[in-house]
Formats: C-alpha cells, sequence, structure tokens
C-alpha cells in the first residue's frame, strides 16, 4: 500500500480499518527505515480522519523522513464511504436557480452585445479578469500553482494552468484557475476553475463549504451543508448549465498542457 | 425623476451604519419604493452579508468602475422584495484607493436613474472611503449610539457633512432605557442637543438584532423582531410623514415630538 | 465656523489640576530590554479596540510594567477620552512628528496608575498627514523607554491601520461573534502577513445566547481565524459606563470584565493563567495545516 507515483509516494490507508493500515505502514517503515527518507507522499484516506488518527499518521511519516504532501479520499469499492450518495445536482436553492437565470440573461446580453459589436463586453463570464492572470513572457506560468497555508478573506490567486492550496480558503477569498482546483482544506470563499472557458475543470475540496463556484461561465451559489463532512468534486453536468457535486474518488488528475488537444 | 441619494455614515465604528442601511433600504422596499444599496467599504464588504446575499455577488463596484461589466449586471436583486431591492457590492479583493470621488460619484448618478433611492453604506472612518461614500450622496443620515465616542466622532463627521453642504439627519442606535434612566447611559435628547442635529430615529439595543444580520435576514421580514416596525417608521419619516418617537420609558421624549412635528 | 466641544463631566468632576510635565523620559530607570511593540486591532470597528487597548495598558502598568499607549486614530480620537485624560492631553503625535515638542512633552501620564502613558491622535488633522517611516521612527524611540508599547489602530485598512502596524512586531486581533466581524479580522489578519504575530481576542460574548444558537461561539469564530485565543471577554453593562466616564474596568477591583482584562495582561506578559474560556480550534484543517507547517 505504499506506491510509487510520478509524484511522489502514494500511501493508502483506505479499504481496511486504520489501525490495520497503520501497523502496516510502520512495519513496511521499519523493514527498510531509510529508504524513502526525502520522499514525499500522498496520503489516501477512506474519509476525514480523527486528530489522533492524522497525529499517528504524521509523526510515523515524520520519523522515516517523509514529506507529507497531501491527502485525499478514495472509495476503493471494498469500504464505501460512510454516506455515500449518488452523484447529485448541486443543492441549488431557489435563489441559486434564479441566480442561474440571471446569469443567463447576462450571458445573452453579453451575446447581443458582441453581436453588435459592442467593445466593453465584460470578459469577466469568459475570460479570467486580467489583472491576474497572464503570466509575464519572461517564465511560462506554472502550470501548477501551489500554495500552502490559509488564504485570508481578501486575498486571491490566479493562474492560467491549476491551482493546488494546502490550506484553508476562507470566505472572502478567491481563486480563479484556467485549469481546476484542487483544496486539501475548507473551501469556503469563491472558486472559479476553467475560467477561460474549459467547461471539464473541476473544483475539489477536503471540506466543499463554497461561497460561490464556477465553471466555465456557470457560477452556482454555495449550498448548505448537512452531516459531516467529505472530501468532494465539482464538475459541470452533461447538460451543462448545472455544477455537480459528488463524494470525490481522488483529486481530479491535473492534465498538463501537453496532454490538452 | 430621479432618486435620492443618501449616504449612512457615522465616523465611529460599528454603531449600525450597515444594519441600519440594509434594514431601513428593506422597509422602504416593503412600501414599494424602489431601493438600489450601495456599499462603498472597498475591502471589508459587509452590506452583501448582512442582506444575505453574498453567495450570488458576479460583479461588483469597482469593475463597474473599470468598465469590465454593465451596473445592471452588477446589481444583485434580493428576490425578497420582487424587483425593489438591489444591492451594488463593494470588491472584496482590493481597497478603498481602487475608486476615486469622481468615479463613485458617477456610478451613484447612473444607479439613480433607475430607483426611487439609492443609500450608500459608508465605511467608519473619515478616510479615503468615507469621502468616496459621500462624494456620491446628496444628504446624509448619520448613526450614532448614546456613547461619549460615538458622539465625539459623529461630531467630527457632521462637521464634514456640513463642509461639504449635505443636509443630515441624525438615528441614534442601541438606546438602553433601563441605563438611560439610572444615569449610566445619555439620553437621547442629550445626544441631539450636543450634535445640533434633527433626529430622525430611535432604535432600541436588541442582542438579538446580531443573530439576523448573521442570518442575511432583514428585520421588516421577520414578524417576531419588533424592530422591523421602528425601521418602517424611519422609513416613513423620511418620506416626509410626522410619526411620533416612541416613548422608551426615559423621560424628556415630549418636547422633542412637538419639534419634531415641526421640522417636518 | 465653530466646531462644537463635547464636554462631558464625569460624576466626580475632579478638580483643575496644573499638568506638571513629567520628568524627562531619559532619566529615568531605562528597561533592560526593548519594549514589545503590540497593534491593537480588528478592520470592523466598535469591536473593542479602544476599551481593549486602554484596560490592558491599566493592567499591564498595574503590573509594574512601564506602558506607552499611542492613539492612532488621527482625526477620531478616543483613546483619551476612554482613559479620562481628554482633559489633561495639550500635544498630539502629529506635535511630536512634526518638531513642535519633544516627547517627554507630549506624553500624558496617568496619574491613577504611575507608570502608564498616553501620547494622544490629533483630532483636527488627518491619517494621511502622519508617514509611515515616521511612525516606524517614534515607537523605535519609545521601545527603547518603556517595556510595552500598545497601538490602538483604528477601523479599516486605510492609511491610518497601515501606519499602526507599520511599527508593531506583535498584534492583539479583536473580534466580536458576529459573521461580519469575523470576515472582516480574516481580511486584517492576512495584511498583518508574516512580519507580525497575532493573537486573538474575542469581545461581548454571550453565552446564554451561544447556547440558544443565536450566536457564534467562540470555537465558530476561530475555525476562520486560526489564531492562538488569548482571551475572551462578556458583554458588560459596566464596560460602557466605565468608558463613558473614563474610567477603565481594569482598575476596578469588582469587575468581572475588569478581572478578564488583568488575565489577558498577565497571559502577555508571559503567565501561565488559566485557559482562556473556549477549546482550541480543532478543525480538520487545523490538525492538517499544523503538520504541513502551514502557516495560519
Amino acid at each position: 500500500m505504499i506506491r510509487a507515483k510520478a509524484g511522489g509516494l502514494e500511501i493508502v490507508f483506505s479499504g481496511r480499518p486504520f489501525a490495520d493500515a497503520y501497523d502496516d505502514l510502520r512495519g513496511r517503515l521499519a523493514a527498510s527505515p531509510d529508504f524513502y527518507r526525502g520522499a514525499s507522499a500522498t496520503v489516501v484516506l477512506a474519509e476525514v480522519p480523527s486528530a489522533d488518527e492524522l497525529h499517528l499518521i504524521a509523526s510515523t511519516l515524520d520519523g522515516a523522513g517523509i514529506e507529507w504532501d497531501g491527502a485525499y479520499g478514495l472509495d476503493n469499492g471494498a469500504a464505501p464511504l460512510p454516506k455515500r450518495e449518488p452523484p447529485r445536482d448541486a443543492v441549488l436553492s431557489d435563489s441559486a436557480r434564479s441566480l442561474v437565470a440571471d446569469f443567463e440573461g447576462a450571458r445573452k446580453d453579453l451575446a447581443g452585445r458582441r453581436q453588435r459589436g459592442e467593445r466593453r463586453s465584460p470578459p469577466a463570464l469568459v475570460a479570467v479578469p486580467p489583472r491576474t492572470v497572464s503570466a509575464p513572457p519572461a517564465e511560462p506560468a506554472p502550470e501548477v500553482l501551489y500554495h500552502r497555508g490559509t488564504l485570508r478573506g481578501g486575498q486571491s490567486l490566479a493562474n492560467v494552468g491549476h491551482i493546488v492550496v494546502v490550506g484553508d480558503v476562507n470566505p472572502g477569498a478567491e481563486l480563479v484557475a484556467g485549469g481546476d482546483i484542487v483544496v486539501f482544506g475548507a473551501l469556503r470563499g469563491v472558486a472559479h476553475a476553467g475560467a477561460q472557458g474549459d467547461r471539464s475543470a473541476r473544483v475539489y475540496a477536503l471540506v466543499l463549504e463554497p461561497t460561490q463556484l464556477r465553471i466555465a461561465t456557470t457560477i452556482a451559489a454555495g449550498a448548505e451543508r448537512t452531516g459531516a463532512p467529505v472530501p468532494e468534486e465539482a464538475f459541470l453536468a452533461e447538460t451543462g448549465d448545472r455544477i455537480t457535486i459528488a463524494p470525490a474518488g481522488h483529486p481530479p488528475h491535473l492534465k498538463s498542457t501537453a496532454e490538452q488537444s | 425623476m430621479k432618486a435620492r441619494r443618501i449616504v449612512v455614515t457615522s465616523g465611529k465604528g460599528g454603531v449600525g451604519k450597515t444594519t441600519t442601511t440594509a434594514n431601513l433600504g428593506a422597509a422602504l422596499a416593503v412600501r414599494g419604493k424602489r431601493v438600489i444599496l450601495v456599499d462603498a467599504d472597498i475591502g471589508l464588504r459587509n452590506l452583501d452579508l448582512v442582506l444575505g446575499v453574498e453567495k450570488r455577488i458576479v460583479f461588483d463596484l469597482v469593475e463597474v468602475v473599470e468598465g469590465r461589466c454593465q451596473v445592471r449586471q452588477a446589481l444583485v436583486r434580493d428576490k425578497r422584495f420582487g424587483e425593489s431591492l438591489a444591492i451594488l457590492p463593494a470588491a472584496q479583493t482590493r481597497d478603498k484607493t481602487a475608486v476615486t470621488e469622481l468615479q463613485f460619484a458617477d456610478v451613484v448618478n447612473n444607479l439613480a436613474e433607475m430607483c426611487d433611492y439609492v443609500l450608500i453604506d459608508s465605511p467608519a472612518g473619515i478616510e479615503h472611503g468615507f469621502r468616496n461614500a459621500i462624494a456620491g450622496a446628496a444628504e446624509a443620515i448619520v448613526v450614532t449610539t448614546p456613547e461619549v465616542s460615538a458622539i465625539r466622532d459623529a461630531d467630527r463627521v457632521i462637521g464634514k457633512l456640513q463642509e461639504r453642504g449635505l443636509p443630515m439627519r441624525l438615528i441614534v442606535n442601541r438606546v438602553r432605557p433601563e441605563m438611560v434612566r439610572n444615569g449610566e447611559m445619555m439620553s437621547v435628547d442629550d445626544v441631539c442637543d450636543i450634535l445640533s442635529a434633527e433626529l430622525l430615529g430611535i432604535v432600541p439595543d436588541d442582542p438579538e438584532v446580531i443573530d439576523t444580520t448573521n442570518r442575511g435576514v432583514p428585520l421588516v421580514l421577520d414578524p417576531a423582531q419588533r424592530l422591523g416596525a421602528i425601521y418602517t417608521k424611519i422609513a416613513r419619516r423620511l418620506e416626509g410623514e410626522m410619526i411620533p418617537f416612541t416613548q422608551l420609558g426615559s423621560g424628556g421624549f415630549f418636547g422633542r415630538l412637538f419639534e419634531a412635528l415641526r421640522a417636518g | 465656523m465653530e466646531t462644537q466641544r463635547i464636554v462631558t463631566p464625569p460624576v466626580d468632576a475632579p478638580q483643575l489640576e496644573i499638568h506638571a510635565p513629567p520628568a524627562p523620559v531619559e532619566s529615568q530607570k531605562k528597561p533592560k530590554t526593548r519594549g514589545r511593540t503590540i497593534v491593537v486591532t480588528s478592520g470592523k470597528g466598535g469591536v473593542g479596540k479602544t476599551t481593549t487597548t486602554a484596560n490592558l495598558g491599566v493592567a499591564l502598568a498595574a503590573r509594574g510594567a512601564r506602558v506607552v499607549m499611542i492613539d492612532a486614530d488621527v482625526g477620531l480620537r478616543n483613546l483619551d477620552l476612554v482613559l479620562g485624560l481628554e482633559s489633561r492631553v495639550r500635544y498630539h503625535v502629529l506635535d511630536v512628528l512634526e518638531g513642535r515638542v519633544s516627547l517627554a512633552d507630549a506624553l500624558v501620564r496617568d496619574k491613577r496608575v504611575p507608570t502608564l502613558y498616553l501620547l494622544a491622535a490629533a483630532q483636527d488633522r488627518e491619517k494621511d498627514d502622519v508617514a509611515t517611516d515616521a511612525m516606524v521612527g517614534l515607537v523605535e524611540q519609545l521601545r527603547d523607554e518603556f517595556d510595552y508599547v500598545l497601538i490602538d489602530s483604528p477601523a479599516g485598512i486605510e492609511m491610518g491601520f497601515k501606519n499602526a502596524i507599520a511599527g508593531a512586531d506583535e498584534a492583539i486581533v479583536v473580534c466580536t461573534p458576529e459573521v461580519a466581524a469575523v470576515r472582516d479580522v480574516d481580511r486584517v489578519v492576512g495584511l498583518l502577513g508574516n512580519r507580525i504575530n497575532a493573537q486573538l481576542v474575542v469581545n461581548r460574548i454571550r453565552p446564554a445566547l451561544v447556547r440558544k444558537g443565536k450566536m457564534l461561539s467562540v470555537e465558530d469564530v476561530n475555525a476562520i481565524l486560526r489564531l492562538p485565543l488569548l482571551g475572551v471577554l462578556g458583554d458588560a453593562a459596566d464596560v460602557i459606563v466605565s468608558t463613558n466616564r473614563g474610567e477603565p474596568v481594569a482598575l476596578d477591583e469588582a469587575s468581572a470584565t475588569g478581572a478578564a482584562y488583568r488575565a489577558i495582561a498577565a497571559r502577555i506578559a508571559g503567565e501561565d493563567v488559566a485557559a482562556p474560556q473556549a477549546a482550541e480550534p480543532d478543525g480538520f484543517m487545523d490538525k492538517l495545516g499544523s503538520f504541513f507547517g502551514g502557516r495560519r
């Protein structure tokens, strides 16, 4: 259950009781104490772990010199997530539904204005606001913008590619990505994935409680949460006009620009 | 007919400007007026929160000023009030230097073509954000509490309003009648005398108001809230009706009442 | 145009005293180490910054520390009022910065607590009149003479706020249990950046309302803010009376709020006082975050 992946190690805890997986990990690390030293690892869990479980994992990895990069939830079928639900439409309240209708109106307005050749069509619905995304020509924009630490209200991150945050995104903070957005923490601010029009973009978070989600030109107000949080992912439904939220398998495979057609 | 453009300000922070703007706007909307609320507190926006529309913001004041959207697209309508209440939110990720006084005044004038009332929620203080907020206004409502530091700040702000020739009226917020009776708090009469200001409204202290602002429920919509009726009265007074001030149980109100009737 | 002067007579009006300037600061005993510089701020107005600055100043000085409080709210000064020293203020920060008077002349010593000093703000000036590096220079000068330099920040995040935090190494962030306050405070914590160590004081908690679910709890507040908790204060009526009268509650042995401020002062001074009312934030991200070494 220690797998080598492109970005580092993957340590899988899901699929069996925590105690067993933990003992197994300890055993492996004890057998080859320095083999993994200096490596970085992501940990795959079935559900949000308890404080004690986290502490055990952390101290064990620390002792073996392994840097812990991230964690995500995985349901491999053998141990279903405790609250498995079929993928459901984002719970759009009445106000959010009419919000979509409002934006529909805005899009028609936009289309109409473009047709009439008006210059001042607001780019915000289609492209990322110019203030942040275009990288200086000297350096290529990073494919993935990593940020460690909590993003506070009023702070924002933008990237033409993907964004990965290891930390919380507080209400009032904003993420704008041309690609996907992955938050190893609580996403409570505004996240805009596929900001340049990529409708396949996804938003993933360990705790998905955003103020607002945007994928390409579709916008949804954050829904009320019930129950304990599980890692979740948001994406555009087939029909294209709704943002769907489902308990997450794993974080999206972040497509590199080389892979995109 | 162009709208009345009113800035709600105070000097002192935390006396209830945003709560007043939201609730007064809601009360006017319930009475059939078309109201647009403008949050001038760029970087520390709260009006959207207090109204409960924070999840529906797409564009904001700064994007309007920078021409990245039309002002109509930035307006967030509060569905609970049909077409009568909308808000132009502030930006959160910018600061107040993003907008000049002239730009702000332009936006407000633009809005004034679309409604009956533009209420501008001013930030605390007397810095750039405050100057922007008053730049768009033709009248002012000064909110204060019956505490010395609030009154001192209100006094400073009134001075600034007078420099600009803005007529103003006063709302005294968070009055605790039992403390006034015990001599532990100034009476509303004292406040008005010190500030030489005409009274628009008296709002008693109610710790449960915080819950309504947390939940984004304007008081006029919640029948359990008696303060809703008070904001309705303030709205009517704003419209020109002569409404007596609520007898809050502290002395000296009848004198005030007659004065108010004379003032109109 | 005549500006109105607001004079609020305290309940027992003291005799008018001749203000004797304090002894030149240089001749007094210097602390062995440089003083700590702490800004008290919040973003949101009206949460209790000035009251907290005043009471912590009093409480720290009552323990024997040499404390100077600076009112950074140019144009809307209130620290002097809350302390009851408004009638003794002759000069202000800008008089010092613009070279009209010496620092020693401008400092007002509090007769109730002899090691407590106030540097008032100007009432008839603007915050833009203060240059940030002048402010930093002043704070640097003061920390050589005092154990604590407390800076009372204005509300907002504009120039006044930036000047207030410029000279500080530490911050006490004051927040009330309201969603709007938490949002503003979060913004400010973000603006404080890596340089300044911040701790949280939650003010105006009403446990009964929290129990009824009508008020945020300290845990709710710190689930977003994720700051070390320095103290929790209730919402007692005696604070309003005391600020109106200019008698900080920290002077009042019988006041529960005063006791809370004294406990916070003890914690600031490094004492291991009984844990603050609320437990540590225990959100998932907090556990995760500490393993990643993510900064709060």
